[in-house]
């Protein structure tokens, strides 16, 4: 390319201050700049110009005009009512969160080992047994006929899972031979049924009170 | 460099590229105040100032910037990434500003520029570019031309100041300029050229004067 005056040249210096010209036109501006001094002067504004320009202060954001700007984005974000409720909310409860909820799993463990230390119930209803733990119970007692002299007699029994009397030991009350031998006779003759855990059969105590047996035969 | 923590990430405060500017902007979409916190950091202060240099008032600039952010902030949704988030944001920018001009008519040029401006005084005592080293003397020629630059600069046509601002100030490539404006980019350059001159004569007709 090949300019024919120093206006035409001119012409190009702000692309080529921003290196924005092809290489042959580069070539040919470099060329007439070479020998050409009123170019060169017009050129070296051009980069003055350039050079105040970029010299300016930026202007920053004050704090205060930043602030503004956080709390309209963040009021402009939440302008819908249900969720500006739910984060009214989420303040409120925000602080007491982690308390209560610590509080309902403490009360939550307190109450499980309150349950856990407690005497399981007893059912006496002969009926399918529902609960956790049911003692044993007597199903049938042997017809035996005795006295006692009036004086009451207790006794624990041990009846194993199949409901038999594997032993018994005498609490209170008389301990004559006779009697003795009488209690051997009916508690082996006795019909139980087994204590249970988890409504499985299993080996249980129970204790017997007598005061009078007169069973007929 | 100074960052801010942006989804559990501490993220530096410079405009992000390709899958960083996705990411950002699905979480704009999605409403993400940390998102939007983050967007301010990096834009907030470019933005600023190209709004300044093309009204030449602080106090406006500020009313127009919030105008900005709001803006970006409901048209967040629209922006379909046919361009980079920055010429967008830029884009809106520019707009904002020329409806702002025209709403209210104003010819901001005519105003007088008072050496008695706050940013001198700033300039004057170093404060403002850490030169304490310099004379008084020459930081007072520094804020004098300065000055002049943008008495010069503020009595540009729009047309012409804004691609001049745009391309000097803020840095942007003529294909960046032409996204903006909306233009092509031959006119970004005869735009250029023509400012360029304009100002040329100014700071000379002041320096003579």
């Amino acid at each position: 390319m090949i300019f024919e005056s120093c206006a035409e040249i001119r012409s190009y210096f702000s692309d080529y201050v921003d290196g924005a010209c092809d290489a042959r036109t580069v070539r040919s501006i470099r060329y007439h700049l070479s020998g050409c001094k009123p170019c060169n002067e017009e050129l070296e504004r051009y980069r003055a110009v350039q050079l105040d320009l970029r010299g300016l202060a930026r202007q920053q954001v004050s704090p205060n005009l930043a602030l503004r700007l956080r709390v309209q984005v963040s009021q402009e974000l939440h302008r819908n009512v249900a969720q500006r409720i739910m984060i009214r909310l989420e303040n409120v409860f925000r602080p007491v969160l982690l308390p209560s909820v610590a509080g309902f799993l403490v009360a939550l463990v307190c109450f499980g080992l309150f349950l856990g230390m407690g005497t399981p119930r007893t059912n006496n209803i002969p009926d399918v047994p529902l609960d956790l733990v049911t003692p044993p119970t007597i199903m049938e007692l042997a017809p035996m006929n005795f006295d006692m002299g009036g004086r009451p007699l207790v006794l624990v029994t041990y009846v194993n899972a199949r409901g038999e009397v594997t032993s018994y030991k005498v609490l209170s009350g008389p301990h004559s031979p006779k009697l003795m031998e009488n209690l051997d006779r009916m508690m082996y003759f006795s019909l139980f049924h087994p204590a249970t855990t988890f409504g499985v059969p299993t080996s249980g105590r129970l204790v017997l009170s007598f005061r009078r047996i007169t069973v007929r035969g | 460099m100074e960052s801010v923590p942006f989804m559990g990430v501490a993220l530096d405060l410079t405009a992000p590229a390709g899958s960083d500017e996705a990411a950002l902007v699905a979480e704009l979409k999605a409403g993400s105040e940390e998102a939007f916190a983050y967007l301010l950091g990096v834009y907030q202060n470019p933005v600023y100032n190209l709004v300044y240099h093309m009204i030449g008032d602080q106090s406006e600039a500020a009313d127009v910037l919030q105008n900005i952010f709001l803006k970006i902030l409901r048209g967040i949704r629209q922006f379909s990434a046919k361009s980079s988030l920055k010429t967008w944001i830029y884009r809106i920018a520019v707009h904002e500003v020329l409806n702002h001009r025209r709403n209210w008519g104003r010819r901001l040029f005519h105003e007088p520029y008072s050496v008695d401006d706050e940013s001198l005084h700033l300039r004057a005592q170093g404060g403002m570019w850490g030169r304490d080293k310099e004379t008084p003397y020459r930081v007072y020629e520094q804020a004098e031309r300065q000055a002049g630059v943008n008495r010069a600069l503020a009595s540009l046509a729009q047309p012409y100041r804004t691609v001049v601002v745009l391309r000097e100030i803020e840095d942007l490539s003529y294909e960046e300029i032409a996204q903006v404006l909306g233009i092509a980019e031959g006119t970004v350059k005869s735009r250029l050229r023509r400012g360029r001159e304009l100002l040329k004569r100014k700071l000379a007709a002041q320096m003579s004067g």
